[in-house]
Order: structure tokens, then C-alpha cells, then sequence
């Protein structure tokens, strides 16, 4: 078996990816992608965490499956409203480029 | 019946509202509907004086400890300020209480009332505020009727207000014509002063005896519950009230300008029955009055003969004839008042009504005059009584009455009054009585001679008389004003005049003191005789003392220069107050209490906005910058 610090270190891989991609990206559909991203690699430190350990305390040992499928839904409600919202972005300013979405600021 | 007699008012509290929202749908703007609430009133006012008459001392009626007139009582739950039967909590009640005193009052103002109303009819044809001018007479009538049959403080104080804005609204009721508007200002901030002090005294009663109703203030004071010292304050402080509404000195002055507003309006409220609330507040309280030492009393007596005497001098110089009427009503307030305070509870009743009839009959011909030939000062008048013969004749009547000529009702009532001050005050208040009563009938004289008799002048000869609407309350008024005077004597049977029926503590037979009724007779008869001579026959010239004393005339003419000290005190000294409130108020209490602190965060707003770039990833930076040293502060605090 794989021992789970490889796991751990692909979710923070992928974690830091993500977090680059939302913090450079200009695209408003690439920082969902990012954020996606991230997701699943918390995802996958769950996952991991929850095969490799028993239970603890007032945790069962399935805990960390249950989390990530509360994630996924949520994710999958979370990229329908975001694309709706880049959508709408879209039709009224012509772009999806964040930085030309400015208008509330001071 | 007595338990309805909340009808009474009630009859026109509905009208009113009916009248604006449906008049002017209605033949007539609706005018009709404020008449038969009144006459259903005056009505119902009949069968409460029988019932009274057939009532027993038994449940709910009873000999009040304190007048010893058959009394009634109703009343029930207002509302409870806080749970009942609890420390600290309050229930009040409300009901009407119905003795001779109310019964006077009822039957005084729904029938003046009645009778203004259906005069108003002729007089304010064509107005374009006809509906409403009904609506407020209605409103007034309904106020001033539950003014009389409340049975405990709080509710004659609310009744009190709402006559006090009738007041106002129709004084004012020719609201474009400046001197309206400022007369209803003055009349209402003039009595707004008195009321301050009925106010205080109601609330000093309530602290002593935890009740706003009159029967407990008046058991508190006669048992001795209630000390002197409070007693007498409250006493002159209801007094205060009393003395605004009634127009007694200093206050006196808003009623003359109240003159401003239709001469029906000056007839029914500010004759014949809202300027009686006073008279009738100080005879209602007469217990609180009259409790311990009766010292009240003393100054009530004071003020009253001070207003009799000083309007007296004004009314026979004064040369508008709304404005003699008028300073002759506050003669007689004061006369009122004068008898009240020298214990004359039943004369001052008897003179409250004999005077509000004279004195209505004489503003609604004085109405009649102004009506047709449109003049208000009598040197445009004279001679009227070629060309309106009924006005001349009632209001001659309602002259002779109130100057005190024999039979005529004015004669008795007055009577009534001297006999009452001649047995509790000494000589001095006796003889300017006299002197009063004489000056009274010199006024009288004048107007009525000045008015209707000598030259008719040719601008006046288009001049018709009244129309059957104006003429028939004046001729009804007419004959209550020369006959209301029989009421007072013993008649056959178990009837022994007035004083046996509206008294405090003794029932009176009629009396009659000859060598009083002597004088006041010759002074009287003379002083119409004078005055004939002067004013018609010009037999008699006034110039040589008028030269003489020109200068105590012209005190007298400027009104005791009442309204030009008040001015001054106005000027000087309130608005210089309040110029300094209004500046406090500014400065301190407006640019820094409020303005401050919204100045200080809009400021700190400002400051802190700059964080605020609009960029996504400066948003990113600092959550990620967030959770980084949220992990890191976790993490340490673990190690």
C-alpha cells in the first residue's frame, strides 16, 4: 500500500496549483477551473486520510469518504451559480477578464 | 334615562365625521345631519331632566355629601395602565355624573347650540366652506356637552382641549383674512396657558388621592384626606384653567379678537357656552374650593369683580359693536365668577344661563345687523330699527335683559348675584357691584341705542330684515331671555324656584332684597334714561367729559394697554429666549451631538476604503494570506 504522505503531498501539489491559478489567472472560467482544482485535492487528502486511519474518538473511520461527497455536491452546485454568474458577466461587459470587472470598489 | 345621557354627546361626535365625508354628497353640504344630532340632544336632554326629577336616592343616585343635590353617577372601565390589582398600576374609569349642575349645562347648550345651528343655516348660505363650518359646530357642541357630564378630571381636561381646538378652527374659520388666522392662534395659546395650571392641578389632585374621578377629590377634601395646603393649590390652579377659558384677567384678551370669526360662532361659544367652561369648572370643583378656609374662594371673588369692572369701562368706549358685545361678555364672566367666589353657586348658575340666552340673542341680532347692512362699528349704524323692525325688538330685549331692567331675565339673575355678594363680602365688593351692573346697563344702552335708534343713515336704506331661518332662534332666544327669570320663583307646588334645584349644601327659597332691588332698579332705569338722552335725544353732551378726562379715557380706549404690555414681554423677553434656545440648539445639541459622531465615521469610512482595490487576486492574497496565518497561529498554539 501507498503510503499516505504521497498522498498527502499530491493534494498539496495540486492544492498550490490550484491556489497559483485563482491568484493569476486572468480568465474568470480558468479560476473556477482552479478552484475545482483545489477542491479535489482537498478532496484526496480526505479520501486518503479516511483509507489509510481507523476511527477516531467520535470519527468514524468512513468520515473522511462522507466529506468528500458533501464536497463534490457542493462543488457541482457551486460551478452551475459561478458559471451562471461568468455568464451574465459575459453577455453584459463582453469579457470575463477579472480585472475589467471592477465596479465595486471604492 | 340618566344612564343614556352619554348619548347627548355622542349624537354629535357621529355627525361630525358624517358631515365632512358625506356632505358634499348631500342636499345642503349635509348641514341637516349636525342639526338633528343637536335637536336629538336637546331632546334627550328633556328626558334626562324628568328622569332626574322622578329618580330616588337609591343604586346608582345619591345626596352628594358635598352639594346635597341628588346625584348619579355611571360609570365603568377606561383602561388599566399595568396589571390590575398590582402595586404601581392604574386603572381608570370613566362615566357622567348627572346633577342639577349638569342638567343647567346640558339643557344651556344643546338648546343655544340647536339655535345657533339652524340660524347658521340663513346666515352662512353660500360659504364655500358651508359642510365644514357644520362639522366643527357639531364636533364643538359634542366637546362641550362631554365637558359637562364627565365625571373625572381626565376626561373633562380631554374635553376641555377638544373645545379649545373648536375654538381655534372656527375663529380662524375665514382662515384667508390674516386677522382671523392670528385672533385663533391668540385665543388658542392665550387659554393654552391657563390650561397648563388646570393640567397641574389635575395631576397634584391625582397624586394625592390616586383617582381622577371628582366624587373621590371631593370625599378626599371633605374628609380632611387631601391636605389644606394641597386643596388650595390645586384649587387655584384649576382656577388658572378656569380663567383662561373664561376669559378673566389677564387672560381676558383673546376673546375680544375671537371676535374674528362668524357672529354665530361668537354667539354660541364665545357667549353662551365654551366661555362658561371656566364658571362651570369652578362651580363643578366648588367642594375643592370651598374646603377648610375657602381661601380660593377669595381670589375667584377678586378676579372676577377686577374682569367685571375693568371690561365694563372698556365695553362703553368701545365703538365696534362685536367688540362692545364681546367685553361685555367678559363683564359678565366676571360677574359670574364674582358670585361663585362670594358663594352665590346658585346665582352664578341662574346668571350663567339668563346671560348665555341674553347674550346670544344679542350677538345673533348683532349678526343680523353686520348680515345686511355690513358694518361692524355702530357709527355706520342708527335708525336700524325703521328698516328691521324684529332685530331691533330682540335685540332690545336681549339689552334690557342683560342691563337689568325689571321681569326681563337678566333683572332676577342679577338679583341673584348682589344678594349673594352683599351677604359674604364686605361693602367695597358690594358697591363696585353696583357700579358694575349700572355701568353694564349703560353699555347696553349705547349699543342698543346707537344701533337701532336716531338718524337712519342713507347707506343703510337697501337694508332688509332677517330671513325666517335667522329670525326664529332670535325670536325663541327672545322670549327665554324675558321670560327665563320666572324660573326662580316659588311656584305652587313642590317647585320652590331655581334655588332648590342647582344649590350647594342649602336649597334657598326666591328671595328678594327690597332695598337692593331698589337700587340696582333706579341704576338700571337711569342709565337706559341716560343714555336715551344722550345717544337719541342728544339732550345730553358727553365733550366736556370727555375733555376732562381724556386722559383716563384713553387708558380705557387702549384697553388697559393689556395687549401692548403683552407684546413687549413678547418681544423682549420670549423671543430673546428662545433666540438663544434656537442657538443652543444649533450649535450644540444639532453640529455636535448628531452631526458629530456621523462626521467621525464618515471620515473613518473614507480612511478605510482604500483596502477596497476591485482586483480578484489582491482578494485571493489576502484569504490565502488569511488561512496561512490562521494555520500558523493554530500550529503554534499547539506546539
Amino acid at each position: 500500500m501507498v503510503d499516505l504522505v504521497w498522498f498527502q503531498l499530491l493534494s498539496a501539489v495540486l492544492f498550490v496549483i490550484g491556489l497559483y491559478g485563482v491568484m493569476a489567472r486572468r480568465s474568470a472560467v480558468l479560476i473556477i477551473m482552479s478552484i475545482e482544482l483545489m477542491l479535489n485535492a482537498v478532496n484526496i487528502n480526505l479520501i486518503a486520510a479516511a483509507s489509510h486511519m481507523e476511527g477516531i474518538g467520535k470519527f468514524s473511520d468512513f468520515d473522511g469518504q462522507l466529506i468528500a461527497i458533501f464536497i463534490i455536491t457542493v462543488a457541482a452546485a457551486e460551478v452551475g451559480l459561478a458559471l451562471a454568474i461568468i455568464l451574465r458577466m459575459f453577455r453584459n461587459k463582453s469579457t470575463v477578464n477579472v480585472d475589467e470587472i471592477n465596479l465595486m470598489k471604492w | 334615562m340618566m344612564e343614556w345621557a352619554w348619548l347627548i354627546p355622542v349624537f354629535s361626535f357621529a355627525a361630525a365625521p358624517a358631515v365632512v365625508i358625506f356632505g358634499r354628497f348631500l342636499p345642503g353640504k349635509g348641514s341637516w345631519i349636525s342639526i338633528f344630532a343637536i335637536a336629538g340632544g336637546f331632546l334627550l336632554f328633556w328626558l334626562v331632566l324628568g328622569s332626574w326629577m322622578d329618580a330616588e336616592a337609591v343604586g346608582k343616585c345619591f345626596t352628594s355629601e358635598n352639594t346635597h343635590m341628588l346625584t348619579c353617577d355611571y360609570e365603568r372601565s377606561w383602561f388599566n395602565a399595568g396589571v390590575v390589582g398590582a402595586v404601581g398600576s392604574v386603572s381608570l374609569n370613566w362615566g357622567i355624573l348627572i346633577d342639577p349642575l349638569t342638567i343647567a349645562m346640558l339643557g344651556l347648550v344643546t338648546f343655544v347650540a340647536l339655535m345657533v345651528q339652524v340660524y347658521s343655516l340663513a346666515y352662512m348660505k353660500g360659504d364655500p366652506r358651508f359642510g365644514w363650518y357644520f362639522a366643527i359646530h357639531s364636533l364643538f357642541a359634542a366637546s362641550m356637552l362631554t365637558l359637562v357630564l364627565a365625571d373625572n378630571f381626565l376626561l373633562l381636561y380631554v374635553a376641555w382641549e377638544l373645545v379649545g381646538i373648536c375654538s381655534y378652527l372656527l375663529i380662524g374659520f375665514w382662515h384667508e383674512k390674516r386677522s382671523a388666522r392670528e385672533a385663533a392662534k391668540k385665543a388658542f395659546i392665550v387659554t393654552r396657558i391657563g390650561d397648563v395650571g388646570l393640567l397641574i392641578g389635575i395631576l397634584m389632585i391625582w397624586r394625592d388621592v390616586g383617582s381622577f374621578s371628582m366624587l373621590d377629590a371631593f370625599e378626599a377634601a371633605r374628609t380632611g384626606a387631601m391636605s389644606e395646603g394641597v386643596v388650595t393649590a390645586s384649587a387655584i390652579l384649576l382656577f388658572l384653567g378656569a380663567m383662561g377659558k373664561s376669559a378673566q384677567v389677564p387672560f381676558h384678551v383673546w376673546l375680544p379678537d375671537a371676535m374674528e370669526g362668524p357672529t354665530p360662532v361668537s354667539a354660541l361659544i364665545h357667549a353662551a357656552t365654551m366661555v362658561v367652561a371656566g364658571v362651570y369648572l369652578v362651580a363643578r370643583t366648588f367642594p375643592l374650593f370651598e374646603a377648610y378656609d375657602a381661601d380660593p374662594l377669595m381670589v375667584v371673588s377678586i378676579v372676577g369683580l377686577v374682569t367685571a369692572l375693568g371690561a365694563a369701562t372698556v365695553a362703553l368706549v368701545a365703538t365696534d359693536l362685536k367688540r362692545i358685545l364681546a367685553y361685555s361678555t367678559i363683564s359678565h364672566l366676571g360677574l359670574m365668577m364674582l358670585s361663585l367666589g362670594a358663594f352665590g353657586y346658585t346665582a352664578a348658575i341662574f346668571h350663567m344661563m339668563a346671560h348665555g340666552f341674553s347674550k346670544a340673542l344679542l350677538f345673533l341680532g348683532a349678526g343680523s345687523v353686520l348680515h345686511s347692512t355690513e358694518f361692524q362699528e355702530t357709527g355706520e349704524m342708527g335708525g336700524l330699527r325703521k328698516v328691521m323692525p324684529l332685530t331691533a325688538i330682540v335685540f332690545s330685549i336681549g339689552a334690557l335683559s342683560l342691563g337689568g331692567i325689571p321681569v326681563l331675565a337678566g333683572f332676577w339673575s342679577k338679583d341673584e348675584i348682589l344678594i349673594a355678594v352683599n351677604d359674604h363680602r364686605n361693602v367695597t365688593f358690594i358697591v363696585l357691584t353696583l357700579f358694575t351692573a349700572l355701568l353694564s346697563a349703560l353699555y347696553m344702552a349705547r349699543a342698543m341705542f346707537l344701533v337701532f335708534f336716531g338718524q337712519l343713515k342713507d347707506q343703510n336704506s337697501h337694508v332688509h330684515d332677517a330671513p325666517a331661518a335667522m329670525a326664529f332662534p332670535m325670536v325663541l332666544l327672545g322670549i327665554l331671555a324675558f321670560g327665563f327669570g320666572l324660573i326662580s320663583f316659588n311656584w305652587p307646588g313642590s317647585y320652590g324656584g331655581i334655588g332648590t334645584f342647582v344649590f350647594f349644601e342649602h336649597s334657598e327659597k326666591f328671595h328678594f332684597e327690597i332695598w337692593l332691588g331698589a337700587v340696582s332698579i333706579v341704576l338700571a332705569i337711569g342709565a337706559f334714561v341716560f343714555a336715551h338722552r344722550i345717544y337719541v335725544d342728544k339732550s345730553i353732551s358727553l365733550e366736556g367729559v370727555r375733555a376732562r378726562y381724556s386722559r383716563i379715557l384713553k387708558v380705557i380706549e387702549n384697553k388697559y394697554y393689556f395687549d401692548e404690555v403683552y407684546q413687549w414681554v413678547i418681544d423682549r423677553v420670549v423671543f430673546v429666549f428662545s433666540r438663544f434656545i434656537a442657538f443652543f440648539d444649533r450649535a450644540i445639541v444639532n453640529d455636535i451631538i448628531v452631526n458629530g459622531p456621523a462626521d467621525v465615521t464618515r471620515k473613518l469610512g473614507i480612511a478605510l476604503r482604500v483596502h477596497v482595490t476591485g482586483n480578484v487576486y489582491s482578494y485571493t492574497l489576502a484569504m490565502a494570506a488569511g488561512s496561512v496565518g490562521l494555520g500558523l497561529f493554530v500550529w503554534l498554539r499547539v506546539v
